[in-house]
């Protein structure tokens, strides 16, 4: 890239596995401008070189791991890590998003925006990168260690402040569910990203660097980012969203015994909120215990599911992060396995431990067979879909909703059973590579909002008026519509995220909500030097997700995929996020079609149709 | 005599190195964390910030600081 570029550390990293081989490639400007950095590019080099119909987990699929061009500079919460690559539970080519804690700044002042890894080692390995000097390093040492011991040990061997991205045993050995850690705070994956890593036998990325990261306007910079910073430092919630982090959207257990526990609160570089926590155990039989999380909500999580105890929840998902386990997917795997076994379809005898949801013991040791293949854990740890190949068409009726092989995380049934169908819940299927944990900065995230505030929220995600007036249908009045067309507001969604994602910003509804589509285009030319008005960066992103989506209907994606779970629909399903009513197979379809149609795809098939990526510079794809 | 005198209270430091981010850029051009004169290291539950030689106490890292982490104090003489 030309040294007036900046945000860009300017060198995609190409490392092959299986030869050992190592290149440092210049960024293309061009490329960069085309699809915005970070999530943006990762999706255009995953395109480039995954042929279709690549198995997830042969040597053929690439991990392409990126940063934005936003990453390493003091903006908010400027600190994303993604990766794409085909994810084996789904078979979609998918993205795997982490709040970037060290690792994000870390790798781009080392001197890199992207490092694509093909191909599989003869053995394991970690790759080791250090500004200029790359190993692929051996990594016996490390195989059948968990993340904690892992992590630990590549940190005190980088000896400079390092970033860590690693597998457990878990992910050594493929199981469906099993996640990246980075940083062991953050993570990359629903959908088996871990295992992914496990099949080329990879162990860990480590990185260090100390090339700076420079911004091609400074006084422009200075002059947009003073007046973020002062609105942050003076939004009236900032020291309880510091102070309690997620514990206050999400109180699973009162906001006293959070902070009985707490002993620090960690933050991804730049970021003023900081949503990691790190909590020691003050009483009890698990007295002593410290652990570490993306946030104490998820410490908490199996109080959803039956944890009558704040403390053996806080242990059981210390001992799932250690293992690299995916925790929504291994309690919905559990619980299906235990209504298996409560009708009779899995012998009594077979499982050998009794699968008790709410027991800690039972749990650490399912944990354990899972992550280790041990027995019943074999067939469990291949997930959903393999579960029902097994036990056949009797377990299929017995089963949770699905979609595209994953249980999603919020619905009916779910870990979160919230029931108001937003952007998000319908997300969980639109999305080619399914359920995950985002809500793409929608106004929907938040149950019950009065539709009065939904226009001022679209016109920040840079919604354009005549495509309000079709999201917030009603009156003449725009700012007092009667409607919402969830389906509609999901493409606004989709590349808002997209923008974020690309970016480099984190898309937490606590951080976006500082952030307008017109800044992100200011910050973004202020940062890069390249000319980016509004319109330039919102025609890049819906060219990044649509491309996307073309990535899935190139591996033959189509409607088949996105099918409704029947527990959605009826009186214990999803109810409409505007009147409380429950919704209909039809009424979902009705916002599947509006979100197609706002998109300018096809109607029925969901595929982009010539004249939208002709409009989008996509022809050659 | 510097201006101010910058005291770090670690208990409150979330590592996120807005302090180091700040410097850099101050005294570099550049946001480059391992050229900055303040360094914080949080290692688990255990955090320590400490000053470079190079450290001239000019209270930019407590600016930046949104955890109250760092404060900046005019020193008393300095009139």
């Amino acid at each position: 890239m030309t040294t007036e570029t900046g945000g860009f550390a300017g060198s995609i990293l190409y490392v092959d596995l299986s030869s050992g081989e190592i290149q440092k490639k210049p960024l293309e400007k061009d490329l960069a401008r085309k699809f915005v950095g970070g999530l943006g590019l990762c999706l255009k080099l995953a395109y480039d070189i995954i042929v279709p119909g690549t198995h997830p987990l042969s040597p053929q699929n690439p991990i392409v791991l990126g940063a934005g061009p936003l990453v390493g500079t003091n903006l908010p919460s400027c600190s994303r890590v993604f990766a794409v690559t085909k994810l084996p539970t789904s078979s979609a080519i998918g993205w795997c998003g982490a709040g970037g804690v060290n690792f994000g700044y870390l790798f781009k002042n080392a001197g890199y925006d992207h490092v694509v890894i093909t191909g599989k080692a003869d053995r394991p390995v970690y790759l080791k990168i250090a500004n200029d000097r790359v190993e692929i390093c051996d990594a016996a040492a490390l195989w059948g260690r968990d993340i904690e011991e892992a992590d630990q040990f590549l940190r005190e061997s980088a000896k400079s402040p390092a970033g860590v991205i690693t597998i457990g045993q878990a992910g050594e050995n493929r199981v469906a569910f099993s996640m990246a850690f980075l940083d062991k705070m953050a993570t990359l994956g629903r959908g088996g990203f871990g295992a992914v890593m496990g099949a080329k036998n990879l162990k860990a990325i480590v990185v260090s660097g100390n090339q700076g990261i420079r911004v091609a306007d400074r006084k422009r910079y200075k002059t947009l980012s003073k007046p973020l910073f002062k609105q942050i430092r003076e939004y009236r919630y900032l020291k309880e969203w510091q102070e309690l982090g997620l514990v206050k959207s999400f109180p699973l257990v009162p906001a006293e015994t959070y902070k009985y526990i707490k002993k620090r609160r960690i933050a991804c570089v730049s970021c003023p909120i900081g949503c990691k926590d790190i909590v020691e155990i003050q009483d009890g039989a698990l007295q002593g215990l410290k652990t570490g999380s993306s946030s104490a909500m998820n410490l908490f999580t199996p109080i959803t599911y039956g944890f009558s105890d704040y403390r053996e929840a806080v242990k059981c998902i210390a001992t799932l992060d250690r293992f690299g386990l995916d925790m929504f997917e291994f309690f919905g795997v559990m619980r299906f396995a235990r209504r298996l076994c409560d009708n009779g379809i899995i012998a009594k005898d077979r499982p050998g431990t009794e699968i008790v949801i709410d027991s800690l013991a039972s749990m650490e040791a399912w944990a354990e067979k899972i992550s280790l293949r041990q027995g019943l854990g074999d067939i469990l740890a291949d997930g959903f879909n393999s579960m029902i190949e097994e036990f056949g068409d009797k377990a299929r009726e017995q089963a949770p909703s699905i979609i595209k092989g994953i249980h999603p995380y919020a619905g009916p049934g779910s870990a979160l059973p919230w029931d108001l169908f937003g952007t998000m819940e319908l997300g969980q299927l639109m999305d080619p590579r399914g359920p995950h944990v985002g809500s793409g900065g929608s106004p929907t995230y938040f149950a019950r909002r009065p539709l009065e505030v939904f226009p001022r929220h679209l016109r920040r995600m840079g919604v354009p008026e005549e495509a309000i007036q079709r999201i917030l249908p009603g009156t003449d009045n725009p700012e007092q519509p009667e409607d919402l067309k969830v389906g509609s507001l999901l493409k606004y969604s989709h590349g808002w995220f997209s923008t974020l994602g690309s970016m480099g910003i984190c898309a937490r509804g606590q951080i976006n909500r500082f952030y307008n589509a017109s800044l992100c285009a200011e910050l973004y030319e202020a940062v890069t030097g390249i000319d980016t008005g509004r319109a330039d960066l919102r025609r890049r992103v819906d060219r990044v997700w649509t491309l996307y989506k073309m990535a899935n209907v190139r591996e033959g994606a189509g409607p088949e995929n996105e099918a409704i779970p029947d527990q959605w629909i009826g009186a214990a399903g999803f109810k409409n996020y505007v009147t409380g009513k429950p919704l209909t197979r039809v009424d979902i379809e009705s916002m599947v079609e509006d979100y197609y149609a706002e998109w300018g795809w096809d109607r029925k098939t969901g595929v982009p149709t010539a004249q939208v990526l002709q409009k989008l510079g996509l022809v050659d794809i | 005599m510097p201006k101010y005198e910058v005291r770090a209270d670690t208990a409150n430091c979330t590592g996120c190195l807005r302090c180091q981010l700040a410097c850099s850029d101050l005294y570099t051009k550049a946001f480059n964390p391992a050229a900055a004169r303040i360094r914080v290291d949080v290692n688990g539950v255990n955090c320590t910030i400490s000053f470079t030689e190079e450290c001239t106490q000019c209270g930019t890292c407590a600016d930046h600081c949104f955890y109250d982490a760092l404060h900046k104090k005019p020193r008393e003489n300095n009139t």
